[in-house]
């Protein structure tokens, strides 16, 4: 691993102003569980490292039924484990936090940083699509909010110019008729990729859906909405003959490679499969299909 | 300047060290601190034989920056014994076979050790989540799980004992 200036910005002024300076050469450290690694195998070489840790707010979480849920970027996975307002109103983030790593990556490993990292795969991706949080962006000029899904552009790569800094993300308040899960495929519980992963939200009423989101991950270069096995699926019945025909609409709407996990005839299967399945068991919570 | 003062404790006893920025803490626990049962093994963050544990949560220590790691309490497999006495996790270790070639082992029980510190009652499935982050690769794992499990029997009586 190659050396580096290493800075603890006080505050976001100071961190935006180091990251103008050094440009493509600065780093901007979170957990660190991907961006050490990944100096270590020469994969990035950042000549300045700037840790966000001393910036106070940006390990926060705060909720009101009416505001909605706030997660700053540095919040870890084992505090997003712990919190009672993501049990309750955001499950699937919780489900999706349960998939990552082990519990020494969960302890140091951020919100922020998976997502910035941008791998296709992300498990975090999927849950805060389907929730269509906000990314709150901090930068040299005004701060702006991006929807989550614009912020990834390719393969770990985002939308974020340069100065800009995530500094969380907000939720809408939750809706408490929707029923929802994450399943991720992977070749095991812990310490695994997904293969496939997709998050689904529903919303419906009279044995009709009404509203319902699907993401999918490691499916495309980013993690993608399936809109048009979502837009197939609104206002049709909830019979087990739509939602095969609705996961088909997702297999369409995927583009996977194929590399060391898989195939790109395997995914395509999976993503049926998978998508099938976590409908079927998010309405089976409490409703069972004809 | 590409080096930094840190200030570290580390089973007890505070440090102050000068380290070049891509230090990692693993590197300054047994290259400079000589505390080598942390075992260096994928230097990847992936295999958990790094482990130690930090404000009371594990982490391996491979991918934490040490510039990172200023200011923290640090915990290793050394802090376990005292004079000579095995911890109640590591005697279970022994006496239920779960070391093969023990590479994995400080880390396993650091993991057991956060885990019991927790929730002293745990169920097989907390166990093996506890350590899903620590490969064994004699694979021993049930012996290893039946070792923390009684560990957790005996440091719940002993607790009892005690009242």
């Amino acid at each position: 691993m190659e050396n580096f200036e290493y800075f603890e910005p006080k505050t976001l002024k100071e961190a935006v102003r180091l990251l103008v300076k050094y440009k493509k050469g600065a780093k901007l450290l979170a957990g660190g569980t991907d961006l050490v690694s990944e100096m270590k195998t020469g994969f990035v070489k950042p000549k300045c490292m700037i840790n966000l840790k001393k910036i106070k707010g940006l390990d926060r979480i705060s909720f009101s039924k009416k505001e909605g849920l706030t997660i700053g970027s540095l919040v870890t996975w084992t505090t997003i484990l712990s919190s009672k307002p993501i049990r309750q109103y955001y499950p699937i983030l919780r489900e999706a936090a349960s998939f990552i790593a082990c519990p020494q990556i969960r302890n140091i490993a951020t919100i922020g940083g998976n997502i910035c990292h941008a791998s296709p795969g992300a498990d975090s991706a999927p849950a805060l699509m389907i929730y269509e949080a906000q990314c709150v962006v901090a930068g040299p000029g005004r701060g702006r909010i991006i929807p989550v899904e614009n912020i990834f552009t390719g393969v770990q790569k985002i939308s974020l110019k340069e100065g800009e800094i995530l500094t969380g993300f907000r939720l809408p308040p939750p809706d408490e008729e929707t029923k929802g899960c994450y399943l991720k495929f992977a070749p095991r519980n812990a310490m695994g990729l997904p293969i496939v992963g997709v998050g689904v939200l529903i919303k419906a009423s009279n044995r009709t859906f009404e509203d319902v989101r699907i993401a999918l991950g490691a499916v495309a270069p980013t993690p993608i909405r399936a809109r048009k096995a979502e837009g197939f699926l609104s206002g049709k019945p909830m019979d087990d003959d739509t939602v095969r025909k609705a996961a088909e609409e997702a297999v369409k709407e995927s583009n996977p490679i194929t590399d060391i996990r898989a195939s790109r005839e395997y995914r395509l299967g999976l993503v049926k499969e998978l998508t099938y399945r976590a409908i079927t068991l998010s309405i089976s919570k409490n409703i069972t299909l004809e | 300047m590409k080096k930094s003062q840190i200030k570290i404790k580390v089973n007890g006893e505070w440090h102050e060290l000068t380290v070049p920025n891509k230090r990692t803490l693993l590197e300054v626990i047994r290259e400079d601190l000589h505390f080598t049962g942390t075992k260096k093994m994928c230097d990847a963050g992936e295999c958990g034989s790094c482990t130690v544990i930090m404000d009371g949560m594990v982490v391996n220590s491979c991918i934490v920056l040490a510039v990172d790691a200023n200011g923290k309490e640090i915990a290793t497999i050394e802090s376990l014994s005292q004079i000579g006495t095995l911890h109640p996790i590591q005697e279970e270790f022994v006496t239920k076979g779960a070391i093969q070639c023990g590479f994995c082992t400080p880390g396993m029980i650091l993991s057991a050790k956060a885990l019991l510190d927790q929730n002293p009652n745990p169920t097989e499935m907390d166990v093996k989540k506890a350590i899903a982050g620590n490969f064994c690769r004699c694979t021993g794992y049930v012996r290893i799980v039946n070792a923390i499990l009684s560990a957790a029997e005996r440091l719940r009586s002993e607790k009892d004992e005690r009242i």
